[in-house]
């Protein structure tokens, strides 16, 4: 699969990456806390939330990179069309990335499975 | 009058009505518990800057209505929009989140039944049944039927399950509810900070019973309550 | 009459020939947009009303305390069929009804791609709600709550067949949902006029197009949940009972992963009108195009991670319930961007003000209120508190009244002009108005106060002096003062049509294109289709209307008497095709009829009535697939054909692909909530069982597979093949297929009864029956439409030179693959590994 800037897919695919990421978060989470739950006292120093933090910096990681590669591929104004669906798309990963960010910050502060 | 004082003087009135009356048996704003008394700071803080957002929005709005706009190049134009979009779409509502959030997620954790330095919390267990409460004290052999008693001023650990189908259990005064499932068991931190009679409700719908399933909770000091304690192991 | 208007009257005259409906009782068979639209409209206006009067009722009876007016039994259903009369059969029901009105007028079609399939939904949704409305006049309606959570909506706690009323009927009108939404995305993206671009499309056709999208992904969770607790119900399969290993929590997560979608999916298409109106009555495009479809499109996909924020008080923990939290904050931002959008639209615009502005205005302040106090029950802690009381009843309300009905009416008092050709009065809708305006308020705004003094929801009395005496007093009063503005406001309707002032061509001065076709509306729309240079396409060119009705545009002469609409490519809407639709026809009727009959049949319990009803609905599905493509009663071959561009169906691409693309996506959505299931069962169930032994063996699903699999490359080589213009062999090799297909599915039926499943026993094994019936579906399904496509080679339907239907059949095949394999390493390589 070529990456096509402007093709129309790319404007759902950020949001896709999110709701997958969160549901991986929520999932992932759930199990983690029927097999080893972690020590309540621990607070949010445990296992769990470094990993689920890391894990998410990467995925957001990515969207800024499709981001950034989709506002530097977007065509000049002469083909106006292709060029708004290439900035929209961009736009969209940048806000895929800051929901992703957004939605798994508690992991930070919270501990796990109480 | 002046319209400005006639204003005033409704919204005052307005506001000792709605004040005066936000007390009652049920209700979360004459709080009586820690978690109760974080619920309805959490209350009027958010209400009152809800209001003022949705004066000055609606304020905004009639006024736009009204408005004559002058000569705008399009780079004006462009300039002015972006700041609504930016600063109202975005600035305001991100800014107000962090705020609730940073007040907010600190609360919650309070409310969690974590374990207490140097302290057994008392555990209660309640089961709901269509339509009544089942009260018993692990332990200690007491088992009552749609009202509890619990020491003042001592938080409380409330194991909640159901028999049948799913119920909560709410005392408005006190915290928040929790819902009772069949099969598992929720647990509810309360505590009361005076002595005193609270009332509780079931606060999920369980069928043609629901409206009159209710129970109370009798904070005792803890030397009447160790007191009734015995009272009812002597009883059995 | 000039020489000009004399032609256009014989061309109206012709068209009106072939897209006219037919007379009397033959309109039943109507499939075109505007009718089926109109007709949404006016049967969900209908249910609206009933469902008010549910209300009043219900405030009757707790305006004073320990009223006896209505006892416990009857409120609890009165309140279960208001909620679900307004969700099912009112909301959502009117506004794709509008949408489907709207939507081919605004891209510049003559009508939406499957006529047929919005027919046979608006059947669907007719004989739905009147058999739920139909349990309420036999007093079984049912009474565990709209949402309907299990265990109390069980067979246990609930013996009586109101729940099925309620499980059977609401899933037959969400066909007609589906169906609409599928219909809604393909005519968006692959029926839009001549060079109307996505960044030219109107912004309301970017809030239907996620609002379809989320009805396809958002409803099929409720499909599943409802075919499982039906399941339950009436065949003791174990789901939600704990005993088993099921769980009553899994019917909550199901319901409200529709749930909330649902909410967002009513208040789209609404915020669509907002958005068309404001920049007509400001005279100025709307301010931050690119901004509100960022916002459209980021609001269809969060709001479908916001669903546990209505179960806060379930007992799930707290980092998982503050991912919920945030989420459900974060979708204030994009709301907030289409309020300011708005906002700054009407500044830097110059105002014109009429009706549907007041109503808009009312919108506003109802609607911010209302996403204010959502904001606050975002928050956790807050939430333990007013959570099943009614504060949330206000809150609800708040938007629902505020972000639906409002612009809703205001939508309608827009329109109306367009259906009708007379403007409507303002006196008579100005009182209207401010009696809605100010009864909702009265009844709703106090009712925060009564949820935060400790008022429950769903409960039929209250005791004197908890403080809840006067504010139910109030807020049933203002109920009333809110009825009348609403009588009102029907009356207004009503009488416009006999007296209201004629309308002048685009009376308000509107910048998009349904104001170019002839008032009052026809059946369709455009004489000739548009070249759409611009956003704004009748502010650009204000002789546009009558440049199309004089047939200088596109695509204006009939021909062989079908019916044509330009078919375009998703991104450009470059002209591509020319897209042939069928013309009236009585099986989208017959269809909704026997799916009827299947529906009471199952209701009663007769169940052989019941199978043979689907048998026959079944048969006359198979015959509207027949009458399709080449078939004599479609498009047939002819000499005088289009070349450029041809018919869609003599091509390897168009409509009805997309829209089998699109079905597939709902049914994935329903598959993946089946997995979701197993997966949580597995996980959080609290008294999970697994049979000792594992009833399925891997070896004979291998078989079935890997028969599935041969089938499925086969029949790609030869669709691949025709395409590319070879049909040699072609038949044959459907045939193959299909019988390969048809032993993969015979092995499943095998399987099913040999596997000694106890679905009755064991969570475990109803969720394996489930899905084994699920694959086996799907293997019939391929097996036979591929018999019939082999079959409709060997007539000449189906040729080089018709290639299309293969095509279309093709997704199918690819998905029925994939499940199976998905299913095949889910529910038993996993367990194994285990």
């Amino acid at each position: 699969m070529r990456f096509v800037p402007c093709h129309p897919l790319h404007l759902v695919l950020g949001l896709t990456v999110w709701s997958a990421w969160f549901v991986v978060l929520y999932g992932g989470l759930s199990v983690a806390c029927q097999l080893a739950p972690p020590d309540p006292a621990n607070g949010p120093s445990t296992w769990v939330n470094p990993l689920l933090w890391l894990s998410t910096l990467v995925v957001v990681a990515a969207l800024l990179w499709a981001a950034l590669r989709l506002w530097r591929a977007a065509p000049d104004q002469s083909q106006a069309n292709r060029r708004y669906i290439s900035l929209t798309s961009a736009a969209l990963y940048a806000v895929s990335a800051f929901a992703t960010l957004a939605v798994a910050a508690p992991v930070l502060f919270l501990p796990p499975c109480i | 009058m002046s319209v400005a004082s006639l204003a005033g003087c409704s919204a005052i009135g307005l506001v000792s009505l709605v004040l005066a009356g936000c007390s009652g048996p049920y209700s979360a704003l004459s709080p009586a518990g820690p978690s109760a008394v974080d619920a309805a700071a959490l209350w009027w803080g958010m209400s009152t800057f809800a209001g003022l957002v949705l004066i000055v929005v609606v304020a905004l709005w009639l006024y736009a209505l009204r408005r004559k706009p002058g000569q705008l190049n399009a780079q004006q134009a462009r300039r002015i929009q972006h700041r609504w979009i930016i600063g109202g779409g975005l600035i305001l509502p991100i800014a107000s989140m962090t705020v609730l959030l940073v007040f907010g997620i600190p609360i919650g954790h309070r409310m969690l039944p974590l374990p207490v330095a140097g302290e057994e919390v008392l555990r209660i267990d309640v089961t709901g049944h269509q339509w009544w409460w089942q009260v018993t004290y692990p332990g200690q052999g007491i088992e009552l039927r749609n009202e509890l008693h619990i020491p003042a001023g001592r938080p409380v650990d409330l194991h909640l399950t159901s028999n049948d189908v799913i119920h909560a259990f709410w005392v408005p005064r006190l915290g928040g509810k929790l819902d009772m499932l069949p099969g598992r068991t929720n647990v509810l931190r309360l505590q009361a900070d005076e002595s005193g009679t609270y009332h509780g409700q079931c606060a999920e719908f369980c069928g043609a019973g629901h409206a009159h399933m209710k129970f109370t909770v009798y904070a005792h000091a803890p030397a009447d309550f160790a007191a009734w304690q015995e009272g009812v192991a002597n009883d059995e | 009459m000039n020489d000009q208007q004399q032609v256009n009257a014989r061309r109206h005259r012709e068209y009106d020939r072939v897209w006219g409906n037919w007379p009397g009782w033959g309109a039943l068979a109507a499939v075109n947009h505007t009718s089926v639209g109109l007709r949404f409209i006016v049967t969900g206006l209908f249910f609206f009303l009933i469902g008010g009067v549910l209300a009043m009722l219900m405030r009757t009876q707790l305006a004073l305390p320990e009223q006896d007016i209505v006892g416990p039994e009857l409120y609890n259903q009165l309140f279960t069929m208001h909620g679900t009369l307004m969700m099912f059969l009112f909301a959502i029901p009117v506004l794709e009804g509008g949408a489907m009105y709207l939507i081919p007028k605004m891209v510049g079609a003559r009508d939406l791609p499957f006529p047929r399939l919005g027919a046979m939904g608006y059947y669907c949704y007719l004989f739905g709600g009147l058999i739920i409305l139909s349990s309420m006049a036999l007093s079984i309606a049912p009474d565990s709550g709209w949402f309907m959570y299990t265990p109390l909506s069980s067979s246990t706690y609930s013996p009586g067949p109101g729940s099925d009323f309620w499980l059977l009927g609401i899933t037959f009108v969400e066909i007609s949902s589906v169906s609409g939404a599928v219909e809604l995305v393909v005519s968006i993206l692959r029926t839009r006029s001549s060079g109307m671009s996505l960044r030219r499309m109107p912004i309301f056709c970017w809030y239907i197009l996620a609002m379809a999208l989320m009805i396809i992904v958002g409803f099929p969770p409720l499909i599943l949940a409802s075919v499982l607790l039906e399941l339950e119900r009436a065949a003791g399969f174990v789901f939600f009972e704990v005993a088993g290993g099921g769980d009553p929590l899994l019917w909550q997560h199901l319901f409200w992963l529709f749930g909330h979608p649902e909410v967002y999916i009513i208040f789209l298409p609404a915020a669509g009108i907002v958005s068309t109106l404001i920049p007509v009555f400001a005279q100025r495009p709307i301010v931050g195009y690119r901004w509100l479809v960022l916002a459209v499109i980021t609001m269809g996909f969060i709001s479908f991670g916001l669903w546990v924020h209505h179960m806060f008080t379930v007992g799930i923990p707290q980092l998982a319930q503050a991912f919920f939290s945030l989420a459900s904050m974060l979708v204030a931002i994009p709301t907030a961007i289409q309020v300011f959008a708005w906002l700054a639209t009407l500044w830097t615009g110059r105002v014109v003000w009429g009706l549907p502005m007041l109503w808009i205005l009312g919108f506003l302040i109802i609607f911010v209120a209302g996403g204010l106090t959502g904001v606050m029950l975002a928050l956790v802690p807050f939430n333990w508190q007013v959570h099943d009381t009614h504060f949330v009843v206000a809150h609800m309300h708040y938007v629902l009244v505020g972000g639906m009905l409002f612009p809703l009416i205001a939508g309608l008092y827009y329109w109306l002009p367009h259906v009708s050709g007379r403007m409507p009065s303002e006196l008579l809708g100005r009182w209207a108005f401010w009696l809605v305006f100010i009864g909702f308020n009265m009844t709703f705004l106090l009712m925060h106060l009564t949820g935060l003094l400790g008022m429950p929801r769903r409960i039929y009395t209250y005791q004197a002096d908890l403080g809840w005496d006067w504010l139910n007093l109030l807020s049933s009063v203002g109920g009333f003062v809110m009825a009348i503005g609403v009588g009102m406001l029907i009356v207004d309707i009503l009488l416009h049509f006999r007296f209201g002032r004629l309308a002048p061509r685009n009376p308000w001065n509107a910048d998009t294109l349904e104001w170019a076709v002839a008032m009052p509306v026809t059946t369709y729309n455009f004489i000739s289709l548009p070249r759409i240079e611009s956003r704004h396409p009748l502010w650009k060119d204000r002789q546009l209307p009558e440049a199309l009705e004089s047939g200088r545009g596109g695509l204006t002469d009939i021909q062989a008497d079908r019916r044509v609409t330009w078919g375009s490519d998703a991104a450009t809407g470059e002209v591509q095709q020319v897209v042939h639709l069928p013309s009236n026809s009585w099986i989208p009727l017959q269809t909704g009829v026997a799916l009827a009959v299947t529906c009471l049949g199952l209701l009663t319990k007769f169940y052989w009535v019941a199978l043979a009803a689907a048998l026959i609905g079944l048969v006359v599905v198979l015959r509207w697939s027949w009458h399709n493509g080449g078939h004599p009663h479609a498009a047939p071959l002819r000499a005088d054909d289009p070349v450029s561009p041809p018919l869609h169906s003599r091509t390897c691409d168009g409509p009805g692909r997309w829209g089998m693309l699109m079905t597939l996506l709902a049914n994935g959505s329903l598959f993946a909530c089946l997995l979701f299931g197993w997966f949580y069962f597995w996980t959080v169930s609290p008294q999970w069982q697994v049979p000792g032994e594992a009833p399925l063996t891997a070896a004979p699903l291998l078989i079935s597979g890997v028969l599935l699999t041969i089938a499925a490359l086969l029949q790609k080589r030869q669709v691949n093949r025709l395409c590319k213009g070879s049909a040699e062999g072609v038949e044959l090799g459907f045939w193959i297929s299909a019988a390969l297909a048809l032993a993969h599915a015979l092995l499943l039926l095998w399987i099913l009864p040999a596997a000694d499943l106890a679905p009755r026993t064991l969570a475990h094994d109803a969720v394996l029956a489930v899905m084994l019936g699920y694959l086996l579906f799907h293997g019939a399904l391929v097996a036979v439409l591929t018999a019939l496509q082999a079959l409709r080679v060997r007539l000449g339907y189906v040729r080089v030179e018709l290639p299309y239907e293969p095509v279309v059949l093709q997704p199918l095949w690819s998905y029925t693959l994939t499940v199976f394999w998905i299913a095949f390493a889910a529910f038993i390589l996993l367990p194994m590994a285990w």
